[in-house]
């Protein structure tokens, strides 16, 4: 039962892709029709999957050699992950049928998207390090192919581009990681090594530690490599949304949870990841309050939400963590998708050019307004009770520094987030003519800002499903009723709420304190050239590309320096053997 | 007698130092494919001073002379090459030919 | 079939036909002005399938009973697991372009020779690979490249290629001077031409001096052909000039057997396989290094996809010199797989770049070279070939699941198995190449999707069917392989074991 749904998740979407790609696009409607027809449906398995959870190997395919047994387990962690990429994958599908529409190259679209909802599944669902770097590789190259979807911008194309590289020179760490655990247990079934960490030599496994951590924060847009999200806004607002907060860039987060039990006792390891998490989500809530365009305001919220759940990760808080991205993954994908709706109205990004939408777009307003709230964390929205749960994690399990970064930043979302919401909804109303969200667009947003209001109810079953399955990672279920008591009578909740409230008021009497803002004019200039971040990317893009151009010089076309160079081999060689022995 | 091998190995030297000297100082295309053939040359000789030593007159010999065929074409072809590029570039001076560089 | 008789139709078939297929495109041009050369073009495809009976008799003989060895008098010939390897690669994709030039060069002048040379060319590529004495080594590499050289100077009216001919010539010819200096300095030593002779030779004496400059030597000498940075200069002028069927022959599979032939002389002659493993590393390294640095500003196609096949030869080189260094198959394994799908990927990258030339450039009588910026929008006009170079280039960057991802792993999992701090440190650097290299491939790719077409892509003509079938052909392969690497196990791990029986043999002393 559960190896046919697993082959259905990932397979279905591949199947939908190739026909999609096939049928051509000259008959635009079978597209759509075929794209969302296939998602769902994969969606639906996924969902079904979930009964069937259980921590055993499901499906295993003997590749041979040093490709080891390609295995699937459809355990509490992988399937969760794997509904949710499915189901927002299909909304975004969905979403996509009026955003998309007359469209050039929508076999292409869609093609990418569908490989991509496979890919992701099985990303989570596989047990295998070489599957999962591969499927790891897969989103990449499905994320830069959409980012660069409109290749005739070369805004578009230079964006895909640094997250196709950036994510490759962090997956490098993943690599590493997967070839050590092969060289030292010959195999890539992780879920042994996480059972008995013992089993790879101290020294290797903190490698391994710090690789998949490099890796995390790379497909994770996590301090130091998160240069790339932002730049990632060009592609289609539903990519953005699928792939740039619901799904793909919670992978490094998967990995870093995954691994947790293995990891846990290399020296350092756990302050590396509360350090990675804590800092990106501190400048990044930063970058947000500075930013005007919507789409960058919401990357920057997604930097810093992934960070709470790294941050929760290097605490211990593994529940925490995966239940703040559950919880994340709705309102983020309710967020853009509205985003999307309003963008497609108005036609630009720019926030300073929206204002007084509210009236004109009733719909977006309420659902963009339920999802905002979410992400600042206002009870009893699903973003409050997991974000309490990661402060709380914090509290008992972190450094005290670290929680008061946190908290600060806590209220930090609490103001950008507001902003946002007034610049586009209230304020002075922009002259442009604007329309609703379409008929489509209202299927998907709809219940994603259901889940946003009611997901946290799944609060308990979700632990206890995670409980049952991931026996390593010693979670300690408790109820929905339990939890939600937890964090009502826990002192964390009332000083979060209270600093986010600080941020409510600290936006209310903005304007008496223009002597603040003016005294952090330096930040906001640090913050939107990303502090220095960028400056970094294009040196090192430049001295490259400036070395490259030099060592052309050597090619001289001279005949006689072809010979040259093969004397130069002969002696070089010769030199190497006479002192080498 | 005992001396020829040296002769020849220092005979050979010459001809692979000529050569190469040659091709790497030479801007004239006719005297590169004639260097080739100084070099050549050294290798053949080289063969047949192997064979002797080891009192494999014959395989030696036998494998210079095929050697030396297999070498006539590439000095045809190259020739023909040479050919070529006179015609085109209107010279056979190899400044002239670095138009493929970079 | 005997296993001999085989082993030497699969030389005769193609080195047999080309004069046939020679005279028979002079005879009918001759007689009927209208049908042309157009025989020969069929027969060179013919005789190319037809090799493939002998292969596979030679193939089911090696796999019930081992390698086939043959030996007249000093000539000896063996077919091992790297020959069945190369020789399988060598033929699909020396099948695949020969169909492809049978509509790209239709109508050159001189197309019988072409059509003649490709099959010599192919033979001797298979001689070259069972040859296991010296000088037979040696004869067949002269024969492959004297081939090469007329086929990369085929447009012989085109100066540019006329340059790249010419200094392809004698830069190969200074190397295989230098391998005949090697050979002599062996024979002067052992006596011996046998390969596994001068390896017992080798083994029970002590070092001795000659038989190490006769392996620099050797190294260098086949070096050139394989395109060893710094003795590459030649490849990106012939790679780029050569008709864009043999600039797919010349990467994908001239410069590896050049290689093979680098590994079966070294083999023979090294005393420490610690010391060689480290060199062949280093070459890799270089070659990673330097191809991918001059890919990353090329403006054309063809000379961007030559320095990619340096920088490729690197990885092949990382997976090969681990192996030497730490005497594990893994590490030749991945290196033997790269060469296979680097022949696929490379194959199709040249043939796909070329079905485009043709249709921008040469169909139009131009024979400038095509430029990345040509390739605007060529996907709305040819959306095959452009599907089919951007798989070409990302299964070169090592993307799944296509097939370099796969070879690339089994690579970088030799240097971790190798468990020494240069072997890992070299697979990170390997790994960072290829994340580099993507720097130059993506461009391509997105240049091609887009919506405007530029003027050339607007007045280009049409791709024929010709072309466009082993385009697909190859596309299938590199899915298959992406999907399922143990495809081609039955090649890569007996080529694996026959490298490894070399070198380990020079070992026991």
């Amino acid at each position: 039962m559960a190896s046919t749904l697993i082959l259905l998740v990932i397979g279905l979407p591949w199947i939908g892709a190739l026909l999609v790609w096939w049928i051509g696009d000259k008959r635009s409607a079978l597209q759509h029709a075929l794209a969302i027809a296939f998602s769902v449906a994969s969606g639906a398995a996924a969902v079904v999957l979930i009964f069937n959870a259980s921590a055993s190997t499901v499906i295993s395919l003997d590749a041979g050699g040093v490709f080891g047994q390609f295995t699937f387990v459809a355990d509490g962690l992988g399937v969760y992950l794997a509904a949710i990429a499915t189901v927002i994958g299909s909304l975004a599908v969905i979403f996509s049928v009026n955003y998309m529409h007359g469209e050039k190259g929508l076999g292409r679209y869609y093609a990418m998207v569908l490989f991509f909802i496979g890919g992701m599944a099985g990303l989570v669902l596989t047990s295998n390090l070489l599957l999962m770097f591969l499927f790891w590789e897969i989103t990449a190259l499905c994320s830069y192919a959409l980012i660069a979807f409109n290749n005739d911008d070369p805004k578009a194309v230079a964006g895909g581009i640094k997250a196709l590289i950036i994510t490759q020179l962090g997956g490098i760490g993943l690599l590493a990681g997967a070839l050590i655990l092969y060289s030292q247990t010959g195999s890539y079934d992780f879920n042994q090594m996480i059972a008995n960490p013992g089993l790879i030599n101290p020294q290797l496994l903190a490698g391994m530690a710090f690789g998949c951590l490099i890796a995390a924060a790379a497909k994770s847009a996590q301090f130091p490599f998160f240069t790339w999200l932002p730049d990632a806004m060009e592609a289609p607002t539903p990519i953005s949304a699928l792939i740039h907060a619901a799904t793909m860039v919670n992978a490094g987060v998967y990995l870093l949870a995954r691994f947790f039990p293995a990891f846990e006792a290399v020296p350092g390891w756990k302050t590396s990841v509360i350090i990675v998490g804590m800092v990106s989500a501190f400048i990044s809530a930063i970058m947000a309050l500075f930013a005007y365009d919507l789409k960058r305001v919401l990357a920057y919220s997604t930097i810093s939400q992934l960070g709470y759940m790294v941050f929760a990760i290097g605490c211990g808080g593994i529940y925490a963590s995966q239940f703040h991205l559950f919880s994340h993954s709705i309102f983020k994908a309710l967020l853009f998708l509205s985003a999307g709706a309003i963008i497609h109205s108005v036609g630009t990004r720019d926030m300073r050019e929206m204002g007084g939408l509210g009236k004109k777009m009733p719909f977006t307003r309420v659902v963009f307004i339920i999802g905002a709230l979410a992400l600042a964390g206002i009870p009893i929205l699903n973003g409050f009770w997991s974000k309490e749960l990661v402060l709380e994690a914090g509290l008992t399990n972190g450094p005290v520094w670290a929680y008061i970064i946190m908290l600060i930043t806590a209220g930090l979302t609490a103001f950008y987030t507001f902003r946002m919401v007034w610049m586009v909804f209230f304020g002075k109303p922009s002259e442009k003519h604007v329309h609703d969200a379409q008929p489509a667009m209202k299927v998907a947003l709809a219940p994603l800002a259901l889940g946003a209001v009611v997901a946290w109810l799944l609060a308990g079953p979700f632990a206890s499903m995670l409980q049952s399955t991931l026996p390593a990672h010693k979670i300690h279920a408790l109820s929905t009723i339990e939890i939600m008591m937890e964090v009502i009578k826990a002192p964390a909740t009332y000083i979060a709420l209270a600093v986010v409230a600080l941020g409510l008021v600290a936006w209310w009497q903005r304007k008496n304190l223009t002597g603040i803002g003016k005294a952090f004019h330096w930040l906001g200039y640090a913050a939107n050239n990303s502090f220095g971040f960028e400056a970094v990317n294009k040196f090192i893009v430049r001295e490259t590309q400036a070395v490259a151009e030099e060592l052309r010089d050597t090619q001289t076309g001279l005949l006689n320096w072809n010979i040259a160079g093969l004397l130069i081999g002969l002696i070089a060689v010769i030199i190497i053997l006479v002192m080498g022995g | 007698m005992t001396n020829i091998p040296i002769i020849i190995m220092l005979a050979v030297l010459c001809l692979v130092g000529i050569g190469f000297y040659a091709l790497l100082t030479t801007r004239n295309l006719i005297k590169v494919i004639i260097a080739l053939q100084i070099l050549v040359k050294g290798g053949l000789l080289a063969l047949v001073l192997a064979g002797r030593i080891q009192g494999q007159v014959m395989v030696g010999q036998s494998m210079a002379l095929t050697a030396i065929v297999a070498d006539t074409i590439v000095a045809v072809v190259g020739l023909a090459l040479a050919v070529q590029v006179r015609k085109h570039h209107g010279t056979i001076d190899l400044k002239q030919l670095t138009k493929l560089k970079r | 079939m005997t296993a001999y008789t085989a082993l030497i139709w699969l030389l005769a078939i193609p080195l047999g036909s080309a004069p046939i297929i020679y005279l028979a495109g002079r005879i009918t041009e001759k007689l009927s002005p209208k049908t042309g050369s157009a025989p020969s073009r069929w027969l060179s495809v013919l005789a190319l399938a037809g090799t493939f009976v002998p292969l596979y008799f030679a193939i089911t003989h090696f796999i019930s009973e081992g390698a086939i060895n043959l030996s007249v008098n000093l000539i000896s010939l063996k077919f091992d697991g790297i020959s069945m390897l190369v020789a399988v690669t060598a033929l699909v994709l020396g099948l695949c372009v020969t169909f492809f030039s049978t509509k790209y060069m239709q109508g050159d002048e001189g197309e019988e020779k072409f059509f003649a040379l490709l099959p010599i060319m192919i033979g001797s590529i298979i001689g070259l690979v069972c040859a296991t004495d010296l000088f037979n080594l040696w004869i067949w590499f002269e024969v492959m490249a004297i081939s090469s050289y007329i086929l990369v100077a085929f447009y012989r009216d085109q100066p540019d290629a006329i340059e790249a001919g010419v200094k392809y010539l004698v830069q190969s010819a200074a190397g295989s001077a230098l391998i005949l200096l090697g050979i002599a300095l062996v024979f002067a030593q052992t006596g011996q031409l046998n390969l596994e002779q001068i390896r017992l030779g080798v083994v029970n004496s002590e070092p001795s001096p000659l038989l190490l400059a006769a392996s620099v030597l050797m190294l260098i000498g086949f070096g050139v052909k394989a395109a060893l940075v710094p003795l590459h200069t030649w490849l990106p002028d012939a790679h780029s000039q050569a008709p864009s069927g043999i600039s797919a022959m010349l990467s994908g599979i001239v410069i590896e057997s050049g290689l093979v032939a680098l590994l079966r002389t070294s083999g023979a002659l090294i005393y420490s396989n610690v010391t060689w493993g480290y060199l062949i590393m280093g070459f890799g390294a270089l070659n990673l290094f330097v191809g991918n640095l001059m890919a990353l500003r090329q403006t054309q196609v063809k000379r961007l996809l030559a320095y990619s096949s340096v920088s490729q030869v690197g990885y092949i080189l990382v997976g090969i010199g681990v192996s030497i260094y730490s005497l594990q198959p893994t590490g030749a394994a991945g290196g033997f797989f790269h060469v296979i799908t680097h022949a696929l990927m490379k194959g199709l990258a040249f043939l796909a770049a070329g079905a485009l030339l043709y249709a921008l450039r040469m169909s139009h009588e131009n024979h400038d070279p095509l430029l990345v910026s040509d390739l605007d929008g060529a996907s709305k006009r040819y959306p095959l070939t452009a599907f089919a170079l951007s798989l070409a280039l990302l299964a070169l960057g090592g993307l799944p699941p296509l097939a370099g991802f796969m070879s690339k792993w089994q690579i970088f999992v030799a240097g971790f198995e190798a468990n020494a701090g240069i072997t890992i440190g070299l697979v990170i650097f390997a790994a960072l190449n290829s994340v580099l290299s993507l720097a130059y491939y993506t461009p391509m790719i997105n240049r091609m999707y887009r919506h405007e077409p530029s003027e050339q892509v607007k007045a280009g003509a049409a791709i024929s069917w010709k072309m466009a079938l082993p385009l697909i052909v190859l596309i299938i392969m590199i899915v298959a392989l992406g999907l399922w690497p143990a495809l081609v196990r039955w090649l890569v791990n007996p080529a694996a074991y026959s490298l490894l029986s070399i070198f380990t043999s020079a070992l026991v002393r």
